[in-house]
């Protein structure tokens, strides 16, 4: 960074200390009489130079000040390269007394453009949730309909979107948590600081919701240059409600994956930990494994 | 013939053990359940012991799925001697216990836009609950009607279906080729619609015998067949046509015969199953707005079949040894059935269900018991608690036209990944011969012990 001094007479001086009259050398040194060519006003030309100079060091650490928008943006962008894949992983939900419960599931999503995505998501065990499924159309970012099927019903049932923060089937994630990316232009975003989570740099976003949603923000960390999130807490009105890490982050395909998630009701105390055991991205399934005919044979 | 199936099925659950994580998923139940009668005087049921064994073939277009339910049955009072263990379907007072039925068994081929199932199905069809009214290709078994959830009533029929799909569009055709009966308890059973007067002579020398239901020959003529038009969207919505026999059950009063017998009083009420062909056309759909998923179903029947007020059956007032022909008491007309549910979400984990459905018999007469209106209002509340670890149901329903009613309330605990246990208290209250007044002395409360794998 370059400092530019100003003499008692307002005059900047730069770093050479001298004031500038055009086309006249310094009085002062034989020796620059020799470098400072006839017509160069040392001081006026040096301050562009020095101007420069720091423009073309400034800019790059202006442009990694990022604005909340734009972090979200990246990883949008990181999220819907994600959209093609399946997913296999066990849920483990651990209650305060130490007593668990463990599931696994199946979920497979689709970029369904021009429309915005699809998701099916299947329950493999224990045997009373075995074939519950959940569907998801989006038909936009915000625009979405909702499907669960029981199959001790044989029934499909909507689920109105005013419920996607809720429990998803008893864990401590929720339904948004797999319904696929949401609308950004939903939320407002602003950068608090940058920290490491894990050795890695993060920038720590607060998100808010424009429209009423039950948390009343967020405050996510995300990766540095893998625009993932890595920690993110739920707040209503000022308190903490959820606490949700993403660890064991491998690339797969290129593309950032955490291996191990975990939500905690900081209230109830209540934990769920999702392990992914194995997941393929880019994959190619048909519309018809997002159908409803589809969530009723499981999947299949 | 049915001893080979059994043999077939010993055989089958040995191989699926076998060969299960190859190519089969199989997974069961254990249900341990227990009834306090809180009426003395109203039948006895005995612990029960249900068992349910699921199997299914890996992902492949060629499937094959298995229901198996089987144990003993403590609602069933009398087993019928020369009822087969094997539930076939072909009885209307099929009670056995022990038993064992294929609630489903069928093998199935699908493609991207093809599925065609053949074998022993269930069927979903309307969106309402618990009586939904263009669920018309499964009888019902009305042994422990009322108690038991809608799925677990269906009988699964043999049947051959097809669903064609496309986009958001698709059809579903079913033929039912062999005529499937309701079944219905004895008399002398806990959920016969008679209870409350056989109760009176618990204490008597007293034998109620049932006369079997003349069924329909098993032949192509008396098949059923159903077409479902379905749309997903913002709106789901479905047309559906029926034409069979209706599963509802209606009864035909022949003679009353009160004999002595072998130092024993029986008594045969003449009152005996019977079964019309009759037609349907409905709608149904669903949506969400806001914070509330709506559905509606109507049905249009043609040629139903209705039972006349008990009272004009021909019942003398002081029954005596002796043959007494009862009156016909079975009225055709057409109804119309309508409906409309919805779910709330009042809170997270809390979950408020209602529905109105209401049915209009058009051509009513003075004699029917049944009003031109019959309506029920059905309500449950369903709240989860420690992560759904306790589920609470509070469940009630309401016929206003004869003021009866019905309350349930449940509470179910999850132990482990494969126990649960819950405790049910059910209390009924209305007239005689209203749709809960019938069984206002069954209030009772249940234990159940599930296991499952």
């Amino acid at each position: 960074m370059f400092l530019i001094h100003y003499t008692q007479n307002n005059i900047p001086s730069g770093l050479f200390g001298r004031a500038c009259r055009p086309g006249r050398n310094s009085s002062r040194g034989k020796s620059r009489k020799k470098f400072i060519p006839e017509g160069f006003c040392p001081m006026t030309d040096k301050r562009i130079l020095l101007l420069l100079l720091a423009a073309f060091l400034l800019v790059p650490a202006l442009a990694d000040a990022m604005s909340g928008r734009e972090i979200f943006e990246k990883m949008h962008e990181v999220r819907l390269r994600m959209l093609n894949q399946k997913t296999e992983a066990t849920m483990v939900l651990y209650d305060r007394g130490g007593g668990k419960r463990i599931r696994t599931l199946t979920q497979y999503s689709k970029n369904a453009a021009p429309e915005a995505y699809k998701v099916l998501l299947i329950f493999n065990s224990p045997a009373d949730l075995k074939n519950v499924g959940f569907l998801a159309h989006a038909r936009t970012f915000s625009d979405r309909s909702l499907w669960a099927y029981f199959p001790e019903f044989k029934r499909i049932r909507r689920i109105p979107t005013s419920a996607q923060d809720d429990s998803f089937f008893g864990s401590d994630f929720s339904y948004d948590d797999f319904s696929g990316p949401p609308n950004l232009d939903d939320y407002a975003f602003k950068v608090l600081r940058e920290e490491t989570v894990d050795d890695r740099p993060c920038y720590v976003v607060e998100v808010s919701p424009k429209i009423p949603r039950k948390y009343s923000k967020y405050i996510t960390w995300v990766v540095k240059n893998l625009w993932i999130t890595a920690k993110v807490e739920f707040y209503r009105e000022k308190e903490l409600y959820r606490l949700g890490a993403f660890r064991d982050i491998r690339l797969v395909d290129g593309l950032p994956t955490p291996f191990t998630l975990e939500m905690q009701n900081v209230k109830s105390g209540h934990r769920t930990v999702v392990t992914v055991n194995k997941v393929s991205y880019r994959t190619s399934f048909p519309d018809e494994l997002f159908t409803q005919r589809a969530l009723e044979r499981g999947g299949r | 013939m049915k001893k080979l199936w059994l043999a077939a099925v010993v055989l089958f659950c040995w191989a699926s053990g076998s060969y299960a994580e190859d190519f089969l998923n199989v997974s069961g139940k254990l249900h341990l359940r227990g009834v306090v009668p809180l009426h003395s005087e109203s039948v006895m049921e005995y612990p029960s012991l249900l068992g349910q064994l699921k199997v299914d073939t890996k992902p492949s277009p060629l499937r094959f799925h298995m229901w198996l339910e089987g144990g003993w049955d403590g609602s069933v009072t009398l087993p019928v001697e020369d009822h087969s263990t094997l539930k076939f379907g072909d009885r209307v007072y099929q009670s056995t216990t022990p038993f064992l039925e294929f609630k489903e068994l069928y093998g199935s081929y699908s493609t991207d836009w093809l599925e065609v199932r053949a074998g022993i199905q269930r069927f979903a069809w309307g969106r309402l609950d618990e009586y939904p009214v263009n669920d018309l290709l499964n009888p019902w078994d009305y042994s422990q009607f009322l108690r038991k959830p809608l799925e677990d009533r269906k009988i699964g029929v043999p049947s051959l279906s097809t669903r064609l799909s496309h986009d958001t569009w698709s059809l579903d055709a079913v033929w039912v080729p062999v005529f499937i009966p309701y079944r219905l308890p004895l008399s002398t059973e806990r959920w016969s619609p008679l209870n409350q007067m056989v109760s009176r002579f618990n204490n008597l020398p007293v034998n109620f015998l049932t006369s079997d239901a003349d069924i329909p020959s098993r032949n192509l003529a008396s098949g059923a067949g159903g077409l479902r038009l379905s749309k997903t969207g913002v709106v789901d919505w479905s047309v559906n046509l029926f034409h069979g026999y209706d599963p509802r059950p209606v009864l035909k009063a022949t003679r009353l015969i009160i004999a002595p017998v072998a130092g024993q009083v029986a008594v045969e009420p003449g009152a005996v199953a019977d079964f019309h062909k009759m037609s349907s056309f409905g709608l149904d759909a669903a949506f969400v707005k806001g914070p509330w998923s709506l559905r509606a179903e109507a049905a249009y029947a043609v040629g139903r079949y209705f039972n006349t007020n008990l009272e004009r059956w021909g019942y003398p007032a002081v029954p005596a040894f002796g043959v007494y022909p009862l009156a016909p008491n079975e009225h055709k007309s057409d109804s119309l059935d309508y409906g409309i549910g919805t779910d709330y979400r009042v809170f997270e984990d809390c979950l408020l269900t209602m529905q109105a459905q209401q049915t209009v018999i058009l051509d009513r007469p003075d004699s029917l018991y049944q009003q031109k209106f019959e309506t029920i209002f059905w309500a449950n509340l369903r709240n989860g608690f420690l992560n759904q670890r306790i589920i609470t149901n509070l469940n009630a329903a309401y016929n206003p036209e004869h003021g009866g009613v019905m309350a349930r309330g449940n509470v179910s605990y999850v132990l482990s990944d494969y126990w649960k246990v819950g405790v049910t208290a059910v209390g009924f209250w209305g007239p005689e011969q209203s749709l809960f007044g019938r069984y206002k002395t069954n209030d009772q409360v249940e234990v159940d012990l599930v296991f499952s794998w």
